[in-house]
């Protein structure tokens, strides 16, 4: 019996064993923020020349001013307030890496303290305690970083 | 703005979840037998055919192969649209340039898509790469979550208010032969006691996956005069685009955008001296994914001032008998057949205009009509029917 349900088990991990051909350049703007989340756990961004404000994720143009965005780098302050929240009730996966989402799986738009606005997971899990205007900061994970913005483990309620 | 243009054919699949009964070419042929059979033309008659759907939603990359011959394209001229959720819609203003620039005089628009094929949530996530974008992705359906709370937040609106939106959509889905989800919904309790998917959404609050098909047949002016349908004409349309992931939603809680849907209806407002929009238009049928995203869109639309929207549902204007009925065929959140959405929502509007809406059709005179898209890449399109230009 204890054979019999280890094989069901093989059926459903299908390991295909050869990697899929995807190539997916972070370019030289956000590899600057991979770089730094990695190394330094840093959130970094560039400013626009004209419009002055801080572009996230870093990138190469300001869209709204249609000019080179170029290289004046601000290292972010890492706290924020929680602008939008939402949260799981039905479970959820991700059809990429086939992992289904652990409810309830808060996630929401911070406005970190120097005015750029980032979608990221909150430490927080009762949904009781999830507020707008709740004040926030980044949780680094000490293994595996490199992912970017997914080396933000969360962030974490924080008492002013 | 060119040659004038007609829509001359409309034609529409009933809608459901699953068609095993067709493969996805005989799906649109159904539609595209409809519209010719509206239009009183036949295949041959068509110069070219303009095509919308969403790729990989039905698990392949191009699911137009293998459809020439069902749809009566067989050597015609013509090419497929894919801009997202506004497809459908990119599609008829395509399909439009075409004919205002004298290319074609008699055409024909198809949106369509069958979602039991496929993964329309995993097709979602995968329009992001790992490096930006695909992030905490919850679909489609998370970003419309925190908008709804930011619209409650920003209007003062309850959810009894997105209730009555609800109940809206499914007394014109009830009166609508094609639509899909026609639920019966007797009370604002019955809505919300349906539960929670995304909080603060409800399983009522969000647009179904369905299979279906729509059709539109366009004719130049010319070409219209010989025509036996009457002539509903398109008298603008309007595309415009931004980024949607440099906020990280769909909505901009950042309060520095510029909407799309505002830059769109004011161009197209200006240049058709509209000036009190739901008295100079006399309906329309929105793009709203879910209920709330109806109340932020009679906002984006000027239809009343910011933080209003749950006005004008509660005071039943945008009701079928109301002063400004909205989305009287129920709307996308009875039916979403996602490469058609939009394409729908032009059909049903020129319905309205023709005046053969049949069960749902508005108390009022539509002599004017507006259709809106919504979709990543955050697109807004708009098109603008009249009964005579």
């Amino acid at each position: 019996m204890t054979q019999q349900s280890s094989q069901e088990q093989e059926l459903i991990r299908i390991n295909y064993g050869t990697p899929r051909p995807y190539k997916w350049a972070t370019g030289k703007y956000i590899g600057k923020l991979y770089k730094e989340a990695k190394e330094n756990k840093q959130l970094v961004t560039n400013r626009c020349p004209q419009c002055k404000q801080l572009l996230w994720p870093p990138i190469a143009f300001c869209g709204r001013c249609k000019v080179d965005a170029g290289e004046d780098w601000v290292v972010m302050n890492q706290r924020g307030t929680v602008v939008q929240y939402t949260y799981l009730v039905v479970p959820m996966w991700d059809p990429h890496y086939g992992e289904k989402f652990a409810n309830p799986y808060p996630t929401a738009t911070i406005k970190l303290d120097d005015g750029a606005y980032l979608v990221s997971r909150l430490q927080e899990q009762d949904p009781e305690k999830l507020k707008v205007g709740m004040r926030v900061e980044a949780v680094w994970k000490e293994e595996g970083r490199g992912t970017g913005m997914g080396d933000v483990l969360y962030f974490r309620t924080i008492e002013e | 703005m060119g040659n004038r243009v007609a829509i001359v054919g409309i034609g529409q699949t009933y809608h459901k979840s699953n068609r095993p009964d067709v493969s996805q070419p005989e799906m649109v042929n159904e539609a595209v037998r409809a519209a010719l059979a509206d239009a009183q033309l036949e295949a041959k008659d068509i110069e070219a055919s303009f095509l919308s759907n969403m790729e990989t939603f039905e698990g392949i990359y191009l699911p137009d192969h293998g459809m020439a011959d069902e749809i009566g394209a067989y050597m015609r001229s013509g090419l497929k649209v894919c801009t997202g959720g506004t497809s459908g819609a990119s599609v008829v203003a395509e399909a439009f340039h075409y004919v205002a620039a004298g290319l074609f005089d008699v055409v024909m628009v198809t949106g369509f898509e069958k979602q039991d094929c496929g993964d329309t949530t995993a097709a979602i996530t995968a329009a992001c790469t790992p490096v930006w974008g695909k992030g905490v992705a919850t679909g489609a359906i998370g970003e419309f979550a925190k908008q709804a709370l930011t619209y409650m937040e920003n209007s003062g609106s309850r959810e009894e208010h997105a209730a009555m939106v609800r109940l809206k959509a499914d007394r014109g889905a009830c009166l609508n032969p094609y639509a899909h989800l026609k639920l019966g919904l007797k009370s604002i309790e019955e809505i919300l006691a349906s539960g929670y998917l995304v909080w603060p959404l409800r399983l009522l609050d969000f647009c179904p996956q369905s299979c279906g098909a729509c059709a539109l047949i366009y004719a130049s002016e010319s070409a219209a005069k010989k025509m036996a349908q009457k002539p509903v004409w398109i008298a603008d349309v309007e595309t415009v685009h931004q980024e949607p992931f440099r906020a990280g939603s769909f909505g901009d809680p950042t309060g520095l955008e510029t909407y799309t849907q505002e830059v769109a209806c004011e161009r197209v407002y200006k240049r058709n001296g509209i000036t009190d929009p739901i008295k100079d238009i006399c309906m329309a049928e929105l793009y709203e994914p879910s209920n709330w995203e109806e109340l932020n869109l009679y906002e984006r639309f000027h239809f009343c001032e910011k933080g209003e929207g749950w006005k004008l549902v509660e005071k039943g204007i945008t009701e079928i008998e109301g002063a400004f009925p909205v989305n009287p065929s129920g709307g996308v959140i009875a039916t979403n057949p996602i490469g058609a959405t939009p394409t729908i929502r032009v059909a049903e509007a020129a319905l309205q205009v023709r005046g053969d809406a049949g069960p749902h059709q508005v108390t009022r005179d539509v002599h004017t009509a507006m259709a809106t898209a919504l979709g990543g890449p955050n697109w807004t399109v708009l098109t603008l029917l009249k009964r005579s230009l």
